[in-house]
């Protein structure tokens, strides 16, 4: 990243050196969390193969359209989000500000859809797993199992969108700070990192969840 | 500043097309088990995220190195960790349960 005219930290050698070690730094831990999810694609693979009937019925069971739009609104947060970045890069700091309050009001459309839509609507129709679950006959196992990974899975993601979401509200509150310019703003590219990493996940949850199982 | 928007955009507009895709290929009639490929548009669409929207070519080198690195670690947890399940028969066992279910079914059927 270019920012040498900006000041930096006593151990770093310049404003540069300090811009990639924070950029080095969260793919460094971008890279721990594939191995977070990819456990639990792992989980999927061995959960759908045991009965793959029961698992795919489960599969069956979820709302297509609520999925897509989610979909649909995490790419378009993620699209937003860049431009804040192309926009700051050119020092345009109030194009930052909008840019990650619709991301931001985005990702909190998401929550509201998945957790207050969709998932009240899955504990009314008794799909958590447990003894009252709603499923019976012989692909009641495999349904419950794909019921398991559906709400760890959505669960442990929207965790990760409800840190993201603080994070772009620090970036935006820095941002009316007028802390960021077009030498300085290293933090607002890193939390873009992690929330473009987040919505790339749900890329790979959204077929896991609502499509593989869906035309059997 | 105008050619990045016109990239950023493109982008999205081709995320949106591989989502159709990948909806329309599983409402395909595909056998159970080569289901999995209504993966490969998304597999594709995380490619573009983390090369347009992440731009994993700026930064240094390191970078690059981290995110190759993780998608070496990631194949071989989820390929090493799929030798089981793609190499093993399954033999289902009749249990207790499984047996006093079908004799319920089966009214008239003796107990074994």
């Amino acid at each position: 990243m270019s920012e040498a005219s900006a000041t930096h930290e006593f151990q770093y050698s310049s404003a540069q050196h300090q811009a990639e070690t924070a950029v080095s730094g969260m793919w460094l831990f971008l890279a721990t969390e594939v191995l977070f999810f990819g456990a639990l694609f792992l989980a999927w693979i061995y959960a759908r193969h045991w009965d793959e009937p029961g698992f795919d019925y489960g599969a069956q069971q979820t709302s297509l359209v609520i999925g897509t739009a989610n979909t649909l609104i995490l790419i378009t947060s993620s699209l937003v989000y860049s431009v804040g970045i192309a926009f700051i890069m050119m020092g345009n700091s109030r194009r930052l500000i909008q840019c990650c309050a619709i991301a931001w009001l985005l990702g909190a459309a998401f929550l509201i859809l998945k957790f207050g839509v969709e998932w009240r609507d899955d504990f009314a129709r008794h799909l958590f797993p447990g003894t009252s679950f709603g499923i019976h006959g012989p692909l009641r196992g495999g349904a419950q199992t794909f019921f398991v990974f559906y709400f760890f899975g959505t669960a442990i993601h929207g965790l990760h969108m409800v840190v993201g979401l603080v994070l772009v509200g620090w970036v935006i509150f820095r941002a009316r700070r007028l802390n960021f310019s077009a030498s300085y703003f290293t933090p607002a590219f890193v939390v873009g990192l992690y929330w473009s990493f987040v919505d790339m996940v749900w890329i790979i949850l959204y077929p896991l969840i609502y499509l593989v199982g869906r035309g059997t | 500043m105008t050619q990045r928007l016109r990239q950023l955009l493109l982008t999205w507009v081709l995320l949106v097309v591989l989502l159709a895709i990948e909806i329309g290929i599983s409402f395909l009639p595909l056998d159970r088990s080569a289901r999995p490929v209504v993966l490969l548009p998304a597999v594709l669409m995380a490619g573009l995220v983390g090369v347009v929207f992440m731009e994993v070519g700026r930064g240094p080198e390191i970078v690059r190195l981290f995110a190759v690195a993780s998608l070496l670690w990631l194949t071989i947890l989820l390929g090493m960790g799929s030798l089981d399940p793609m190499t093993r028969a399954m033999h289902y066992v009749r249990t207790q349960n499984t047996l006093a279910s079908s004799t319920e079914q089966q009214p008239g059927t003796a107990a074994p």
